[in-house]
């Protein structure tokens, strides 16, 4: 795959979803990252230490597009195409490893249980790089949560996948 | 602000959060993969995992960055933290001894707010780094 194919990535769409937080997912996946705080439990204990609400941890932005994509709510202009797949398919289809590199949240505020929020993903970086013999691969996507109800930034997620083969 | 949160004027460079501590079971990954919907056989099946030359099944990265989360908010107070950035350095194995190592790295002020900056890690009982990063927080102040 040339340096071209991949810089023509850049500015592509992953996908655009919407997604609902559930206080039982939110539960469950505290207790997976072995949290037992009870602000993840108890919305009495999250009043207390001044939440809103019961709060999401702070690696559960990466995996509620799991969970809470229902098909009622999905925006009907959601592109089709996933950047990041059309580039990676190919990849994969060869063999080779797929390694998560790095992860980065940016947080506006708390992701509470009820919350609706919209998601944008788009490709930011796609480069090569030839390491010991193999050839590696980077792409770096980065999806932009916002309040559904009010349009407000509420957390940006930039994830780097590394193929290397 | 929470009660329990972390007060500017008594945070300093080279602090340390109350470290966390896990020994990593497959358990765990099973947990994991159904809290995160991360089904990736490497994660959970044994068979296919030394069928592709993998010692044994081994951890899912989110996971290590997952436990590392958790010591941080308890540090900082949940709903504080800003920003939260890692590399996956290592792989993670069963029985493995999972330690947090998070360091004050400076405060600053920026648009009224007090902010820490933390150095964030996860090593095992060897010292071998799984999980390097950085992460800010806001603070709350007395005054």
């Amino acid at each position: 795959m040339s340096q071209s194919v991949l810089s023509e990535i850049i500015g592509q769409p992953t996908g655009k979803s919407v997604v609902t937080v559930e206080r039982g997912h939110l539960a469950t996946f505290a207790g997976a990252v072995k949290d037992a705080s009870p602000v993840y439990r108890d919305p009495r204990a999250a009043t207390e230490a001044g939440l809103a609400g019961i709060p999401a941890p702070p690696t559960y932005p990466f995996v509620m597009e799991n969970f809470g994509v229902f098909p009622e709510l999905q925006p009907s202009d959601a592109p089709t195409g996933n950047a990041m797949v059309s580039v990676l398919g190919p990849l994969m289809a060869k063999g080779g490893l797929i390694l998560h590199g790095e992860q980065e949240f940016t947080y506006h505020r708390p992701i509470f249980a009820g919350d609706v929020l919209e998601g944008e993903g788009k490709v930011v970086d796609a480069y090569q790089k030839e390491s010991k013999g193999k050839t590696m691969t980077f792409v770096v996507v980065e999806t932009v949560w916002t309040d559904q109800a009010t349009g407000d930034p509420v957390c940006t997620s930039r994830m780097n996948i590394i193929h290397r083969i | 602000m929470a009660p329990g949160t972390l007060y500017v004027e008594d945070v300093a460079e080279g602090d340390e959060a109350p470290v966390r501590s896990h020994v990593l079971t497959r358990t765990d990954l099973v947990a994991y993969a159904g809290a995160s919907g991360d089904y990736n056989p490497m994660h959970h099946d044994e068979v296919i995992a030394t069928a592709s030359g993998q010692p044994s099944v081994f951890g899912h990265g989110m996971f290590s960055m997952g436990l590392l989360g958790s010591a941080l908010t308890d540090y900082v107070g949940v709903g504080n933290v800003r920003r939260f950035q890692v590399r996956f350095a290592k792989q993670t194995w069963p029985s493995e001894k999972l330690e947090t190592k998070i360091v004050v790295t400076g405060t600053r002020n920026e648009a009224g707010e007090h902010l820490v900056d933390l150095d964030v890690r996860l090593h095992n009982a060897d010292g071998e780094e799984k999980v390097v990063g950085q992460a800010t927080a806001v603070l709350a102040s007395r005054s």
